[in-house]
């Protein structure tokens, strides 16, 4: 109830009356009390409650956590309700007395008698972690010791929580530095502290240590969570935050339990050297993996010790990830080592499910290092038969349901076709017929269980997506399209068959692979309209998964390009769906800016046909770029202010292009003083980005070259026609400067009438 | 225990293929878009070329990624 009334300032007394005479009630009702407290703070945001409340909410809960509390439910309370005021602790933080005094009693929390007690205590550790890092450094020292000792001594709730803190001042580092971009220039808002530097030394040891404890079965349990597991993350996070700097910590670790006969030994020295492989520079790293690479081969084939062998195909993976491509400048795979490698992972992919799943990663990562490799070039070519053939093989195993197996070896597939070459497409074009087959016996009426079904789905979204990566690799080769091109009315069967099953996954696959198809075919996209059309508009009305909806509008941009003015007869259910979607408040926002730059594909297709629509969809586009001029506060608000802008300004661009020549252009003439005040606004509060400023002297040049003398006038008036036209002359950036070329030119014509 | 909501799955790669899926068709969608963009104002050009007699530069197509 607080969470509704709250808001709206309904029920100002609440806190008051909670607080008053809390330090007299009976422990059963301090309890229920704080527990109250902490719901309202988890439910209602910090602006809603004023700082004269949030003092006495704080002082209460605070108060609830001392060591001097007796009664332990209370304590628990009282800290689980912190964990929940924090984020509106911002004064209190801010004030040194008032912080120390908070700090002081959440660290005597961690030592409390009381497990959960500790627990919840070291989640608020957490919690201040990320709200306050910068307010951390006189605690650290103190925090490190507190953590240690949990690590090593205390139960695994309250040690996984302790290793947590690190992982998350790992991420805030890694934020800062990531923002600090590589000149260190510092012109992030917050400092970075270095904690994790200063505490490597110490800290480094503390997590190998936990990497020894793992338990027996966690490869084989997907919702598995200890501290080798933890202590292995926030490894690979440190690796991130300190680069080169953890390598001389782990690399004695590794050389003392490779080789022992205890796998536990083994495994966790593997698993620190995939840990590190991402954060130190790649020529510190290269000679260590050119060293590692045949011991791990060898461990996959011969370790006596499966969960030794997943880690060390991970590991493998991680190496081909991070340190294999065509960026780097010492190869770690070489025409000498490549057969071997690939031997090895196709026979690991027959090992059990969970290491094999691990292979197919690793091969997954393989492939994609020689993704822009010339096409001569690519190393993978004699063996890329028994690559396909291997993974067919592993997604037809009877137990590839288990540990995601099924799933990573269609996404090897996938990978490994998109890097595959002229030379080796042959190969790829005979995959075409097994994978509709597969799809084909999908759907095939039987009745099913919903968990059964649950997979089918699944299957059916894995297999449209390797018919989408395999439309999409043909298509690209004008010698292969043909053979893609025959296939097309049956993949489109199933296709439409996959819109009857409920899963959205599934249609959103089934979808994507439309668009793909409707690229590849062109105008003769235009036979499966009639039927597909349906589906296209139940695309377009899916709300709820947003993705979908997403998906949707993309692909009627394909559709635009590819059936150009045959998708005459369908824009009108269409266009009532996008028009009902920029309505509702119940799409997710992100959906809003695609569906303007479809409004104009749309006009581009259908040029002056899209009259009827423009006394709907002018005004939105108008009231959508005046709230687009004003970017919201924060990071998130702009990124998404200017992907709004462009879409608004994709959308003149369409109408302007598709009127140009017809005598109904100056049907827009009443539309452009607005148009040319959007853009003078956008130059003038000088915050859009470089796709927003090409996008938006593109438009100029549209306006002016499809309306031509008849706009001269406004166009002279604008700002955007002289200052910001000249400062894109003059930009930089090819692709704004191509763009203001073109406005030059057509404004210069515009005005020489 | 379940990990944190935000940590990666253990032992997983950071982006899937399905999300891959979809910002390659994003960024084919986005190229094919700017083509016809491009191809348009090409037309519009070379007309202009034609009708002030002046010789202006090919538009180029930009490859796709």
């Amino acid at each position: 109830l607080a969470g509704i009334e709250l808001p709206h300032k309904q029920w100002p007394e609440l806190i008051d009356t909670l607080l008053s005479n809390i330090p007299q009630l009976p422990a059963h009702t301090k309890q229920a009390t704080l527990e109250t407290l902490g719901y309202i703070c988890e439910e209602v945001s910090p602006e809603v409650v004023d700082q004269g409340h949030v003092n006495k909410i704080l002082t209460a809960v605070v108060q609830g956590m001392n060591a001097s509390e007796g009664n332990n439910e209370v304590r628990l309370a009282a800290t689980l309700a912190l964990y929940n005021a924090l984020g509106f602790a911002q004064a209190n933080f801010s004030n040194d007395m008032e912080r120390d005094y908070i700090m002081r009693v959440v660290c005597e929390a961690t030592l409390s008698p009381e497990v959960k007690i500790r627990q919840a205590a070291f989640e608020c550790l957490v919690a201040i972690s990320s709200t306050y890092y910068e307010k951390l450094a006189p605690y650290i020292h103190d925090i490190f010791n507190i953590t240690s000792k949990a690590v090593k001594e205390d139960e695994e709730p309250v040690a996984l929580q302790a290793v947590e803190f690190w992982s998350s001042i790992c991420d805030e580092e890694i934020d800062i530095l990531e923002e600090y971009g590589g000149d260190f220039s510092g012109d992030s808002e917050i400092p970075c502290f270095y904690f994790i530097k200063q505490a490597l030394p110490v800290l480094v040891p503390m997590l190998l240590e936990t990497l020894l404890k793992q338990e027996e079965d966690q490869d084989q349990d997907e919702g598995a969570w200890n501290i080798a597991m933890a202590g292995g993350t926030c490894l690979g996070l440190v690796a991130r935050t300190v680069g080169d700097d953890i390598i001389p910590l782990v690399m004695p670790f590794i050389e003392e339990n490779i080789a022992k006969p205890d796998w536990r030994q083994r495994e966790a020295a593997t698993y620190a050297f995939g840990s590190i492989l991402e954060g130190p520079a790649p020529e510190k790293l290269v000679p260590l993996v050119n060293v590692a690479l045949n011991f791990m081969l060898n461990a996959l084939m011969k370790d006596s010790s499966n969960h030794v062998k997943d880690t060390t195909a991970w590991t493998l993976g991680r190496m081909f990830e991070f340190l294999h491509g065509n960026t780097l400048d010492t190869p770690i795979i070489t025409p000498a080592n490549c057969q071997q490698i690939v031997t090895v992972l196709l026979q690991s992919m027959k090992d059990v499910p969970n290491v094999a799943e691990k292979s197919c990663g690793a091969l997954y990562f393989l492939a994609q290092g020689y993704e822009d490799a010339a096409p001569s070039l690519s190393p993978l070519t004699p063996y890329f038969q028994d690559i396909l053939e291997g993974l067919f093989a592993v997604t037809r195993r009877e137990d590839a349901g288990e540990s995601r197996l099924r799933t990573a070896a269609y996404e090897t597939l996938n990978e490994v076709v998109r890097c595959s070459t002229e030379e080796t497409a042959p190969m790829v074009q005979q995959l075409i017929p097994h994978i509709m087959l597969e799809l084909h016996q999908t759907l095939e009426g039987q009745t099913l269980s919903s968990d059964e079904r649950d997979k089918q789905n699944e299957l059916q979204g894995l297999l449209c997506g390797c018919l989408q990566v395999l439309i999409q690799k043909l298509g690209s080769l004008e010698t292969f399209k043909y053979v893609l091109l025959q296939h097309a009315d049956q993949m489109m069967g199933l296709f439409l068959r996959v819109f009857s099953s409920r899963s959205a996954t599934a249609h959103e696959e089934a979808m994507l692979a439309i668009g793909a198809l409707a690229y590849a075919t062109s105008s003769g996209f235009d036979k499966y309209m009639s039927e597909f059309c349906r589906y296209l508009e139940m695309g377009l009305r899916n709300f709820e998964d947003y993705q979908v909806c997403a998906i949707t509008v993309g692909v009627v941009g394909d559709l635009c390009r590819a059936l150009e003015d045959k998708i005459l007869p369908y824009c009108d259910g269409i266009m009532t769906q996008l028009l009902k979607d920029l309505s509702s408040n119940d799409l997710h926002r992100s959906v809003k800016p695609p569906i303007f730059s479809c409004f104009g594909d749309i006009a581009l297709a259908i040029g002056e046909h899209f009259e009827k629509y423009l006394i709907y969809a002018m005004p939105m586009l108008q009231s959508a770029a005046e709230l687009s001029i004003h970017t919201g506060l924060g990071e998130d608000m702009t990124e998404y202010t200017n992907t709004l802008r462009n879409g608004i300004l994709e959308a003149y661009s369409g109408i302007f292009q598709g009127f140009k020549g017809s005598p109904k252009s100056q049907l827009l003439l009443p539309y452009t003083p607005h148009i040319l005040q959007f853009l003078d606004s956008l130059y003038m509060e000088k915050d859009m980005d470089d796709v927003v400023s090409k996008t938006a002297i593109g438009v100029l040049g549209d306006l002016a070259d499809t309306l031509q003398s008849s706009a001269g006038p406004l166009i002279q008036q604008s700002v955007s026609s002289r200052e910001f036209l000249s400062e894109c002359l003059s930009s930089h950036d090819d692709m704004i400067k191509e763009s203001a070329e073109w406005a030059k030119m057509a404004i210069s014509r515009a005005l020489s009438y | 225990m379940a990990p944190p909501e935000h940590r990666r799955q253990f032992k997983r790669p950071a982006i899937s293929d399905q999300q891959r899926r979809r910002e390659l068709s994003l960024q084919r969608q986005a190229q094919n878009r700017l083509d016809a963009q491009h191809r348009a104002r090409c037309l519009a050009s070379s007309a202009l070329s034609f009708e002030t007699a002046e010789c202006e530069p090919e538009c180029p197509e930009v490859e796709l990624e």
